[in-house]
């Protein structure tokens, strides 16, 4: 371990020079739209034009629906097998490579299905909530 | 990887039981559902048995205090288990009792026993850690179950209200110790805590003085973490959420949360070393000046603010709270004097005296705590749940020596053990604290602790009593009744004897954390040991995968 002061190696930074380009040119291109649409643009308003679109009808009701909350359940679980999956990806990638005849393999699996058990065990609490009951 | 492993098998085992205990409280049969207090006791006892029979020692500066912390966790837990009876789905049970059919969506039991063994879990891996990384990670998952207990632990409005305070105020603390952290591995260059108290110590041997950078790291990263403790100035939620939370969880937070914070700031201010005198690093036992100042107010301030704030208090959660702030102040003291000369006693050593309070008012706080679950509210007209709540204001204590004997004494003992009354376990606890102050010169510091012990004994002795006092005139038209879970007193009357004849008898249990506390200066070696226990790894490759790459069959 170093005991002298961390030191930053020296970057070049000229090779970022094209994301700064690209960036400057998507900044100047939204920018020149738009205020070139104020300012050469016709600003005729009426109270039609005013009124929120609906198909071009009256519109009916009110915009601030409610939903049901199960679109929100549903995101919070994909999020916990989803970051499952990402765990998996590299033992799953690693584990061909591992010599089959050795008990080293055994562990590895071993280990991989214990933490696929946790997985089930928040689906089985998540099926007795009632969380994939979509009706 | 296997050694890291064989220093997590109490968590693993506490694991498999939330696992357990989330499937569980979901059954249909009722049955099965009250099972999750057994399960869960039983997880305890073998995490403790197993940090008993296979702890590893931590490559940190303070090498023995996981097996300790990890069995004083388990030892408390199981009180605290015992607290938690009847406070989750208590209306919804009864309604089932009535006839109702079984909600799975609306039941809270699973989830409240998981989040108690998680916080648990997280607790034992606070005393493991040896890595800052880790230690962020343990600090969390000991505190995040713990908002959701306080809110879950009432149907009332004032537990959300507790629920949310603590959460947005404990996410600010969070915020500030990772910023801290980040800092300090910016002044060292690594997370490991080995690598880092060897770094800054080293540094501070050549230079005399720890550098800016880790300076502000580990000063923000106490700060952050003194929201735990519930030390001013991050001590306003402790009011609020201790009484909105049931009496069951506030016991829960009074002891969790504030052994994870000490377990933090002990391995914190670790990194720093206590070798510090007039003439820099090595010449002294003391604290870097910056850091000693720091903390020395950080202390007075919350001895002082918790005793003088409790004296107004007529809420009996609120009179816990504010004192449980104070005795974070008491146990800043010890780590303020730091482990003294090498191969220092109890007597002599702070953390092994802060280790060992720890035990002391976790198992004192428990009692006191339990004496208020024990008791509820009922109107006297009808026997409807509704009209249920909990015993808060003092008056409702009065009178409790004639109608529940045993909770009277508990509290009796508990709030005297509190006070430091020898020859209770709250005098031997306090005592370590005292001597090694003086042993490390903090005279002002030792009579400032005394004075506030000597202000604490004003509101101590009036819980002492107001269970002897007459009911008179009733304060409330409802009659304060026992509830009817058993275990909550049987909890209090533990603690209780716990006090009493580990009071007498308490020699082992200081040996104890004499041997946790020992504090080792870092050296090169530590580090050798952390990288010679990390193995290369011993998986065999088939020799011709390496040439053909992994999608080769």
């Amino acid at each position: 371990m170093p005991t002298a002061p961390i030191t930053l190696a020296a970057t070049d930074l000229s090779s970022y020079l094209p994301i700064l380009i690209l960036v400057g040119m998507a900044v100047t291109f939204g920018v020149f739209n738009v205020v070139a649409s104020n300012l050469l643009g016709p600003s005729r308003t009426g109270k039609v034009k005013e009124k929120t679109y609906e198909s071009g009808m009256d519109t009916i009701g009110s915009a601030h629906k409610r939903f049901n909350v199960r679109f929100y359940i549903i995101a919070m679980v994909f999020l916990v097998f989803d970051i499952e999956i990402i765990f998996l990806y590299p033992w799953a990638v690693t584990f061909p490579n591992i010599d089959q005849s050795t008990p080293d393999a055994l562990l590895w699996l071993g280990r991989i299905l214990f933490f696929v058990f946790t997985t089930v065990v928040a689906y089985v609490y998540g099926v007795r909530k009632g969380v994939f009951r979509f009706d | 990887m296997n050694n890291v492993i064989a220093q997590l098998w109490p968590e693993i085992a506490l694991f498999v039981t939330t696992c357990l205990v989330m499937v569980v409280g979901l059954s249909k049969d009722r049955g099965t559902r009250k099972l999750c207090a057994p399960i869960s006791a039983i997880g305890i006892i073998v995490a403790g048995y197993l940090a008993a029979t296979t702890s590893v020692d931590t490559a940190t500066t303070l090498p023995f205090m996981a097996k300790y912390g990890k069995v004083l966790a388990a030892g408390v837990g199981l009180l605290l288990l015992m607290l938690m009876a009847g406070t989750a789905d208590r209306q919804l049970e009864d309604a089932v009792d009535r006839g109702e059919k079984f909600e799975p969506l609306r039941s809270t039991r699973a989830e409240f026993y998981a989040f108690f063994l998680f916080s648990l879990m997280g607790l034992m891996l606070c005393a493991g850690a040896s890595d800052l990384i880790f230690l962020f990670l343990a600090l969390e998952l000991t505190s995040l179950p713990t908002y959701v207990m306080v809110a879950l632990s009432t149907r009332r409005d004032r537990s959300m209200e507790a629920g949310v305070k603590y959460f947005f105020l404990g996410a600010m603390g969070a915020a500030m110790f990772l910023f801290g952290f980040a800092l300090i591995y910016g002044a060292t260059g690594s997370t490991a805590l080995a690598d880092v108290a060897y770094t800054i110590q080293n540094r501070a041997a050549g230079t005399g003085s720890i550098g800016p950078l880790a300076l502000t790291g580990l000063v923000l990263s106490l700060l952050g973490v003194m929201f735990k403790i519930a030390a001013v100035p991050m001590h306003f939620y402790t009011a609020d959420v201790y009484q909105g939370a049931a009496s069951s969880v506030t016991a829960f937070l009074a002891f969790v949360p504030k052994c994870a914070g000490f377990f933090a700031i002990m391995l914190l201010v670790g990194c720093a070393g206590w070798a510090f005198g007039p003439d820099g690093y090595g010449s002294g036992t003391a604290l870097p000046p910056e850091l000693r100042i720091l903390l020395w107010t950080i202390a007075v301030l919350t001895m002082t603010v918790g005793n003088v704030l409790a004296l107004l208090q007529t809420s009996v959660k609120r009179i816990l709270a504010y004192s449980s702030i104070a005795h974070s102040g008491y146990m800043l003291v010890g780590v303020i004097a730091g482990p003294g000369p090498a191969e220092s006693t109890l007597a002599s050593n702070g953390l092994a005296a802060v280790l060992f309070y720890l035990l002391t008012y976790g198992v004192m706080s428990v009692g006191t705590f339990s004496v208020v679950a024990a008791l509820e509210r009922r109107r006297r007209a009808t026997a409807a749940d509704a009209a249920i709540d909990e015993v808060d204001h003092i008056d409702e204590l009065r009178g409790l020596w004639k109608r529940q004997p045993h909770l009277a004494a508990v509290m009796v003992i508990c709030a005297l053990g509190l006070l430091g009354l020898p020859p209770l376990l709250g005098f031997l606890g306090k005592l370590p604290l005292f001597t090694s102050a003086l042993g490390a010169g903090e005279i002002v510091l030792v009579v400032i602790l005394g004075l506030n012990s000597a202000i604490a004994a004003a509101y101590y002795l009036r819980l002492v009593s107001v269970p002897f006092l007459e009911s008179g005139e009733p304060s409330t038209p409802d009659a304060v009744v026992p509830t009817p879970f058993p275990s909550r007193a049987l909890a209090g009357v533990v603690a209780a004897v716990l006090v009493v004849v580990a009071g007498l008898a308490g020699g082992t249990l200081g040996s104890h954390a004499e041997r946790a506390g020992t504090f080792r200066f870092p050296t090169k070696t530590m580090e050798a040991t952390r990288h010679a226990s990390q193995p290369t790894s011993t998986v065999s490759v088939p020799p011709d995968a390496a040439e053909r790459g992994p999608n080769a069959r």
